[in-house]
């Protein structure tokens, strides 16, 4: 299951929040129970305001059937006829009498009695001015409210007196009731708060009206409030109980996970910053055993970890060593250069400097192996590295790039120095006395130097990777010199070389050579004298519109350029192309020549492998010149033999064109041996020659390898062939190159 | 234990007479012009030939006093017409008791006139033979109406419970009479409270009201019961409370007139529980038997 990158946080990030998530659903927790709680406490205080309003209601119905049931008897009473009948001493009465009388209540704020028109019956004792008291005649009978400006109420009811046992009407009685007094005597109040009545008219109103002029508020319930403070306080003590449990979780949190894995981070982040380093293990102590034991776990990997690094470095160098040092001459070898090169080429545009570069090869050295042997070889090889190596700085090393090839690399030096160096080099080399090793002649070296001056270069990078290039060209025109045996490489050099060459031709076959253009790839059948197959060598041509050029040409070039890797890159390439789009016959096959320089780069096997789902139903071969071979036997069977063993074949071109040791021949990582073309034309020399060329085919022959004989251009030279055991014959005679296309 | 037997009797008897005797008793208003007020009483015709008795309550009360009604209830039983007039107290159609802290205006004069006028009333309903009975102090408002008016057509008089009004042993203060008489001659009717039988200190009256009341002292009760022209009994409780103010001579007085007394031992001012039949067949006797004293001619 793939895991989202997102996903992969600090714990600190998931422990905030769960801690969040944890709050969050505890606070929805409290915030619903304090919810539910305020909900009921809503519904109570709403059911106490329903309560409150209809024990309101009720009162103020049951006051009024009193007040009337009072106001009834009173109108029965006796007295009052009496006080209608003759008022004489109604003040006394009405001061002494009635108030003391069971039919005045004590809610009554005045009592009055009017004549059968309706008047006072007597003029009143009190001031009558204010809105409160009883009018002086009865306007309308029907119970009013009046309200005075100290928000108090006032009802005033009027009841008809009549004669008993008629209908007769002697007079009124009028009472004015102090309401909230009424209320508040009458009632016990168990749902409205007494103290909150109020009553808010302005203006008289009706009975039926008061309900919407007297306000109150319910009595609190004592057990919801009771309730709700509870409510109040658990949910302050939750959230004081919440916030500290939350500091103490995230102090416990910070001391024994947090800080202790933040503690470790940094711990194995400094490792990881310095692997190399011993970083002391840190002195904090936790709580949490894991962590403890983690911590020493980790130091304790750590240190074993260094020490096994350690070894392993060791190893490494001494790897690194043997893989960079030449087994015959303990000196650097090719890979160590190519190393040193490359990291030179790769720091020099930031650190640029003077370099020099010096090649240094032994003239006729393979004429002297073949003559002395190998082992005198050897030993020439050991002491000349050996030479120049005395010869030099401790700080620069000499690298063996080739067979008899040495190379210098010289920093930060200018070019007379690096002469001189070089000179003293060669010195050294002239004074050896390789008699002693049991060479008679003498031994002659050519060094070819190539130095780039970098405050003089346009072209920092370009200009250092010519100067391998350029101190080939320098030393191949030392070996042409008996006496200028140091030539430093100066561009007509490059102009003498290629003086028969036009610029032109020149600057085409560099163009092909890099772009791939104009290459017109040409096949010469090879055929098969004992059965009807044939395979082509592939040929290299360059045609520019009307100028065709011919390998004579291109290898001029390309060997003066050294573009040889270059160059047989393109004819892979070509040749790949060639076989993607059914350009080979079936059945057929295709050889490939391959210079020594190709064979030396390390991704050489890896040039062919796009050929391999080919190999089912072509011959494939690859063609390697005979010096190549036997330079570079040791590396050139194993590279050669690990393609052989993927299905190509290995040809050895131009056998008996250089310094063929016969004792090579039967252990070489080849297939195929093709006879220089010298050698077929040798066929029609003298009858030594002629019997030395059998007798080297029928070496070759017995060793197992197929024969190719190339160059056969008569049917004389066809049957000489013949019987000089050729397996294979090339030439004009059986078929001129042809361009590839031409085969559609 | 005899007495319980008959009390329970007796019970009896009249639980069948009122089941028998569905008539019912009228209420009778009459205006009583000189006083400019309505007055009321129960009314109940008897039998033809037997005599009409007006029945007249005691002080504050009311006709519906339950030893008026008993009274009135017997009679009617016994055939006799009955008359319970309501002295208004000036209020007119009075219904229920004075208090002693009522405004009391009324006097012993106008209670005489109402009498009159109801004895006058029985009169024109063509009873000719008129007996007045009187309770308490309704006793000495028919005994101040004979003395008052000696050609009232009534024919004999039944006092019960029969005392007098003004006297230090009463509770009359003098100080209040004579407050009350200083105010009476400046002609300042101012009420005030005063002690009076049984309010002490709070009977609420005009001085005029007030002392019309204290007429009615022990020698001019006496006397007037001496003055009356025609029969007279008197019917006293013997365990009557009023004989620890006015002490138990006041029978011998009362013996000592020509009034006829009978004591009935043992009963109380209102002749409650068992002793209400007692005095109910002492009035069945009164009313049946001739006179034992006729009034000096």
């Amino acid at each position: 299951m793939s895991l989202k990158s997102y996903l992969i946080q600090p714990v600190k990030v998931y422990f905030t929040a769960l801690l969040i998530i944890g709050l969050l659903m505890l606070a929805l927790l409290i915030g619903n129970l304090y919810y539910q709680t305020q909900s009921i406490q809503t519904s109570l205080q709403q059911k106490n305001q329903q309560q409150a309003q209809e024990e309101m209601s009720f009162a103020l119905e049951e006051n009024i059937i009193n007040l009337t049931s009072n106001l009834l008897e009173l109108a029965e009473w006796d007295e009052i006829r009496q006080q209608i009948e003759d008022p004489t001493y109604y003040y006394f009465w009405h001061e002494d009498r009635l108030k003391d009388s069971p039919y005045f209540k004590n809610h009554y704020t005045q009592l009055e009695i009017y004549d059968d028109k309706k008047w006072l019956l007597m003029p009143p004792t009190t001031d009558n001015s204010s809105d409160d008291r009883l009018p002086l005649h009865i306007a309308n009978e029907e119970p009013t409210v009046i309200f005075t400006s100290e928000k108090e109420a006032f009802l005033h009811m009027f009841e008809p007196v009549f004669e008993p046992n008629s209908k007769t009407i002697l007079g009124y009685i009028g009472i004015s009731v102090a309401l909230h007094q009424n209320l508040l005597t009458e009632h016990e109040f168990a749902f409205v708060n007494p103290d909150s009545i109020r009553f808010i008219g302005t203006k008289p109103i009706t009975l039926s009206e008061l309900g919407y002029y007297v306000e109150f508020d319910p009595i609190t319930n004592s057990v919801s409030n009771d309730l709700w403070q509870l409510i109040n306080h658990f949910t302050a003590y939750v959230i004081i109980l919440l916030i500290i449990s939350t500091v103490l979780i995230v102090i416990l949190f910070q001391m024994l996970f947090s800080g202790p894995m933040q503690t470790l981070s940094n711990y194995i982040h400094q490792l990881k910053k310095n692997p190399k380093d011993a970083i002391e293990i840190t002195q904090e102590h936790f709580l949490i055993k894991e962590f403890e034991e983690l911590k020493h776990s980790i130091h304790d990997y750590h240190r074993d970890l260094q020490t096994t690094q350690h070894a392993l470095q060791t190893q490494y160098k001494l790897v690194w060593e043997q893989a960079r040092r030449d087994a015959l001459t303990n000196i650097y070898n090719r890979r160590a250069f190519d190393e040193a090169w490359n990291e030179l080429v790769a720091t020099f545009e930031y650190n640029p400097s003077n370099i020099t570069f010096i090649l240094f090869d032994c003239d006729f050295f393979k004429a002297l192996n073949d003559t002395y042997g190998h082992e005198v070889g050897d030993d020439v090889i050991r002491i000349t590295a050996k030479t120049i190596q005395k010869s030099l700085a401790s700080e620069y090393p000499v690298y063996r790039i080739g067979g008899d090839e040495f190379a210098i690399i010289l920093t930060k030096i200018a070019l007379h120095e690096a002469f001189g160096i070089a000179k003293k080099c060669l010195k050294s080399l002239k004074k050896y006395n390789f008699s002693g090793i049991g060479i008679k002649e003498k031994l002659a070296f050519s060094v070819g130097i190539s130095h780039l001056e970098h405050q003089m270069s346009k072209n920092l990078r370009d200009d250092l990777l010519n100067l391998p290039r350029q101190a080939d060209i320098a030393m191949y025109k030392a070996k042409q010199s008996h006496q200028q045996k140091i030539q430093c490489y100066k561009s007509q050099l490059e102009q003498e070389s290629l003086s028969l060459v036009s610029s032109q031709v020149i600057n085409t076959i560099v163009d092909a050579i890099h772009t791939g253009q104009y290459i017109n790839m040409h096949l010469q059948a090879i055929h098969s004298v004992n059965s009807d197959t044939l395979y082509y060598e592939s040929l290299i041509r360059i045609q520019k519109e009307d100028l065709l050029i011919y390998p004579s040409d291109i290898f001029s070039v390309v060997e003066r350029r050294r573009l040889e890797v270059e160059m047989d890159t393109q004819i892979i390439q070509q040749m790949l192309n060639a076989f993607q789009s059914n350009l080979i016959p079936q059945n057929t096959g295709v050889s490939i020549n391959i210079s020594g320089k190709t064979l030396l780069q390390p991704q050489f096997t890896e040039l062919f492998q796009p050929f391999i789902p080919y190999l089912k139903d072509y011959k494939i071969v690859i063609e390697i010149i005979e010096n190549t071979l036997i330079d570079h036997m040791e590396y050139a069977k194993t590279v050669l033999n690990t393609l052989r063993k993927q299905g190509f074949l290995i040809a050895l071109d131009d056998f008996g064109s250089g310094y063929s040791s016969i004792r090579y021949l039967a252990h070489m990582p080849v297939d195929i041996v093709k006879f220089d073309m010298s050698m077929t034309l040798a066929l029609d020399a003298d009858e030594k020659t002629k019997n030395i060329i059998f007798a080297t085919a029928k070496m070759v022959r017995n060793s197992g390898y197929d024969l190719v004989l190339e160059g056969v251009e008569t049917e004389d030279m066809l049957e000489k062939a013949k019987q000089a055991g050729a397996t294979h014959i090339q030439g004009y005679l059986l078929g001129k190159p042809k361009s590839i296309p031409s085969f559609t | 234990m005899q007495s319980c037997i008959l009390y329970l009797l007796k019970c009896l008897s009249i639980c069948l007479l009122s089941i028998s005797l569905p008539a019912q008793a009228l209420t009778v208003v009459q205006k009583i012009p000189t006083l400019s007020l309505t007055a009321e009483a129960n009314y109940m015709a008897g039998e033809q030939g037997k005599p009409a008795v007006l029945i007249l309550h005691g002080f504050l009360t009311t006709n519906q006093f339950h030893t008026i009604t008993s009274i009135a209830n017997f009679l009617q039983s016994e055939g006799f017409t009955t008359l319970a007039p309501t002295l208004t107290l000036n209020i007119s159609q009075r219904r229920n008791l004075l208090k002693c802290n009522s405004l009391h205006t009324h006097t012993m004069a106008r209670d005489s006139i109402e009498i009159e006028h109801w004895v006058q009333w029985l009169h024109a309903q063509g009873h000719d033979k008129i007996i007045l009975i009187g309770h308490s102090s309704g006793s000495l408002g028919v005994l101040e109406y004979l003395t008052t008016h000696p050609n009232s057509p009534a024919s004999g008089a039944i006092f019960t419970s029969l005392f007098y009004l003004n006297a230090p042993e009463l509770g009359i203060l003098d100080d209040e009479v004579e407050s009350a008489r200083m105010l009476l001659k400046n002609r300042i009717n101012k009420p005030s409270t005063y002690h009076f039988l049984f309010c002490n200190n709070q009977y609420y009256a005009t001085p005029q009201s007030f002392l019309s009341y204290l007429k009615m002292d022990r020698s001019y009760t006496l006397k007037a019961l001496n003055q009356l022209t025609i029969p007279s009994y008197t019917i006293m409780g013997g365990a009557d409370k009023r004989f620890k103010k006015v002490g138990l001579n006041w029978l011998n007085a009362l013996e000592s007139t020509q009034t006829n007394l009978i004591v009935i031992e043992g009963a109380n001012h209102f002749f409650s529980n068992e002793y209400e039949f007692d005095v109910q067949d002492t009035l069945l006797q009164i009313l049946t038997s001739p006179p034992l004293k006729e009034p000096e001619s």
